[in-house]
């Protein structure tokens, strides 16, 4: 039996690549009649929405925004005290800057031993980085009606710069301290809002009230998140049971749920005199709530550190809990950092929930502007909730492309 | 390999008795890793343990730091006995270094201070004492000039004599090495038996699994055959190679060489 010689067909005709848009346009576009007919309905549809949009951007009465910006930004903060907010501002400009010199200098360092080329951030890349947020700083100014903000403005811009350069020349032994530093900027930041009859917490509104809500929530939520993923992993029958019964319970619920019972069942339980706030009620719900899905991020990430990292460690002699706090949690908290910072997001948008018990967040400070006489009935909610919306999207956005770039720079899931 | 390497000398005295198991049992649920192990081994002795893959060489050696529990009889590392004692293990895990198949070495630190972790947080050395008796170790191993590197930046062999140097930074008194070139590419091989000879020759006791007939033959005071977790045979490498007396080492020798 003779075997056939297999045949091959001609190698298919080539596709010539395309020259030039109209080229392109004929082979995607309008390579048949009904496709020709779908582009030029949706060509109308889509010019039709863009002007629009831009009728609608430039038509928009924005007094509304302009008279309440100080409400939205941080709700019902006494008017005469409007130096606190700046100062805690100038506190945060200050430690983003010694901050990023610090790391900057610490990535040129590194570098510098390992023998690699260090290819140094210019200020172009950071601007580019961060446009979304530049671009709202513009906005957000654009609304201002005196130039005072402005001009502080671009103070806090300097203040950040010189703070980065002051990172990036602080000598090795002073470096490691950065962390103190950057404690005490935040104490600082809220001694000057709250200090010295200022306002506390339990007073504030606006954007201020959601950053706080967030970071707050977030950075205590960790300790326990933590907490709860290596009780999750105890050997003890209790602790797991304890860990898993906890995490799972808040799991299953929506945080909505969770805040209603801080705030009610919270009151219901402690005596009137001892009641905390209703904001403090709500950002003990945020930590427990938070802490449950922080314990689940973290449980990842101690999944993606190989068995051999331990059997490693142990075989060189080190005590279990030297071996989690020197090899494996290192490992493990930087391959969360994606997800946690993706947690940190969704909470960042969240916090507007808090709006359903009455608390001036930015969402509803948005809303109940539009009962002011002088808008009432003007069908304005679009403008301002528009607002709110740039205002979330753009600290999200910026965080999620940060996130994305930390993770490509730490290797993570490469491994 | 074997052409390409001269380890001609093998023959040393064998002291003292360092390791000792006695009837050493270790299940997995129901399947019996090792069956009733018998093993005496002196100091400064080199015992090659070989055999087909799931015969419980591995588990063997993970018994003597540990790693593993064994269910019954009696493992002795230098007059310790291995116990549910934590101090015990602590202990004998100071005096065993351990080379893995897979090198794991800690990706976040970097190649000094993989080498200096134990010896500052299980010795207490000072960062200096630890810094210097590390470039030491490293030099041993021919790397002290990627010491600042991380060691995804380096190669398998260049990795897995990190790790040597890592087991070594605690002066342990036994070196286990666990299949230590299966999972390095040929060429890298040399580099690494290279060393291991070198510590060999030095008078380290050493207890090694691998698939390394040429270096089993040139270093080997014995050679281990283990099988279905038993010690099938047990020889001077001439005697093993050239004259195996089992069925089994018989065939698994005809079927590697």
């Amino acid at each position: 039996m003779t075997v056939e010689a297999p045949v091959f067909e001609e190698t298919p005709p080539e596709v010539e690549p395309a020259r030039g848009a109209v080229d392109w346009a004929r082979k995607n576009l309008f390579n048949n009649w009904y496709n020709s007919l779908l582009t030029l309905a949706l060509a109308v549809f889509v010019i039709w929405a863009l002007l629009a949009l831009v009728r609608a951007l430039f038509s928009a009465d924005y007094e509304i925004i302009q008279a309440n910006l100080r409400l939205f930004m941080i709700g019902g903060f006494p008017a005469d005290q409007l130096w606190r907010p700046w100062a805690a501002t100038y506190c945060f400009t200050v430690l983003f800057g010694v901050v990023g010199g610090s790391l900057s200098a610490g990535a040129r360092d590194r570098a510098t031993e390992a023998g690699l080329p260090h290819v140094r951030t210019t200020f172009r890349q950071i601007v580019i980085r961060f446009w979304p947020i530049v671009g709202l700083i513009v906005v957000i100014l654009s609304f201002t009606t005196t130039v005072t903000p402005t001009l502080l403005t671009i103070g806090a811009l300097v203040a950040a710069l010189g703070a980065y350069y002051l990172g990036r020349v602080l000598p090795r032994a002073i470096r490691r301290w950065t962390w103190l530093i950057a404690v005490v900027l935040i104490v600082a930041a809220y001694v000057a809002l709250a200090g010295f009859g200022g306002v506390g917490w339990q007073g504030w509104g606006g954007l201020q009230l959601n950053l706080f809500l967030a970071f707050a929530g977030i950075l205590i939520a960790f300790p326990f998140g933590l907490l709860l993923a290596l009780g999750r992993r105890s050997p003890l029958p209790v602790i797991r049971t304890i860990s898993v019964t906890y995490i799972e319970i808040v799991r299953g619920v929506p945080l909505i749920t969770v805040l209603l019972a801080g705030a009610f069942a919270i009151g219901f339980l402690i005596p009137r005199d001892l009641r905390p706030s209703l904001v403090t009620r709500m950002l003990i719900a945020i930590i427990a709530f938070e802490a449950a899905y922080i314990a689940e991020v973290v449980r990842g990430g101690l999944q993606a550190v190989p068995r051999g990292q331990v059997e490693a460690a142990q075989a060189v002699g080190l005590t279990p809990w030297r071996t989690m706090r020197l090899i494996v949690l290192p490992q493990a908290l930087r391959a969360t950092i994606p997800a946690m910072v993706g947690q940190f997001i969704s909470l960042f948008k969240d916090t507007t929930l808090v709006a359903v018990l009455g608390i001036t967040e930015l969402l509803d400070a948005t809303f109940i502007v539009n009962s002011q006489s002088a808008y009432l009935g003007k069908g304005l909610f679009v403008v301002t909730l528009s607002f709110a919306a740039l205002v979330f999207w753009v600290g999200s956005y910026t965080m999620s492309r940060e996130s994305r770039r930390l993770e490509r720079k730490l290797g993570v899931g490469e491994r | 390999m074997t052409a390409t390497m001269d380890y001609s000398d093998a023959t040393r005295a064998t002291g003292e008795a360092i390791i000792e198991l006695e009837g050493v049992d270790k299940f997995f649920g129901d399947f019996q890793a090792l069956k009733d192990i018998n093993m005496r081994i002196g100091q400064q002795e080199v015992v090659v343990v070989i055999g087909p893959s799931g015969g419980g060489k591995s588990t063997l050696i993970r018994c003597i730091n540990r790693l593993e529990k064994h269910d019954a009889g009696r493992v002795m590392v230098d007059g310790i006995e291995l116990s549910d004692d934590l101090r015990n293990i602590q202990e004998v895990r100071r005096e065993t270094g351990m080379v893995f198949q897979q090198f794991n070495l800690f990706p976040h630190l970097t190649v000094l201070d993989n080498v200096t972790l134990a010896p500052r947080q299980v010795r207490k050395l000072p960062k200096r004492d630890a810094e210097e008796l590390a470039m030491q170790m490293l030099k041993r191993v021919k790397i002290p000039e990627q010491a600042r590197k991380y060691p995804g930046q380096l190669s398998g062999g260049q990795q897995q004599r990190v790790a040597i140097a890592r087991a070594l930074a605690m002066q342990p008194k036994v070196m286990l090495f666990d299949e230590p070139t299966s999972a390095l590419d040929p060429e890298m091989i040399k580099e690494v038996l290279d060393v291991m000879v070198e510590l060999a020759h030095g008078g380290m006791t050493m207890i090694v699994v691998t698939h390394e007939m040429g270096f089993a033959r040139a270093v080997a005071n014995r050679v281990v055959f283990m099988a279905d977790g038993e010690i099938v045979e047990v020889g001077t490498p001439e005697h093993f190679f050239a004259d195996p007396q089992e069925e089994r080492t018989k065939l698994f020798l005809s079927q590697i060489l």
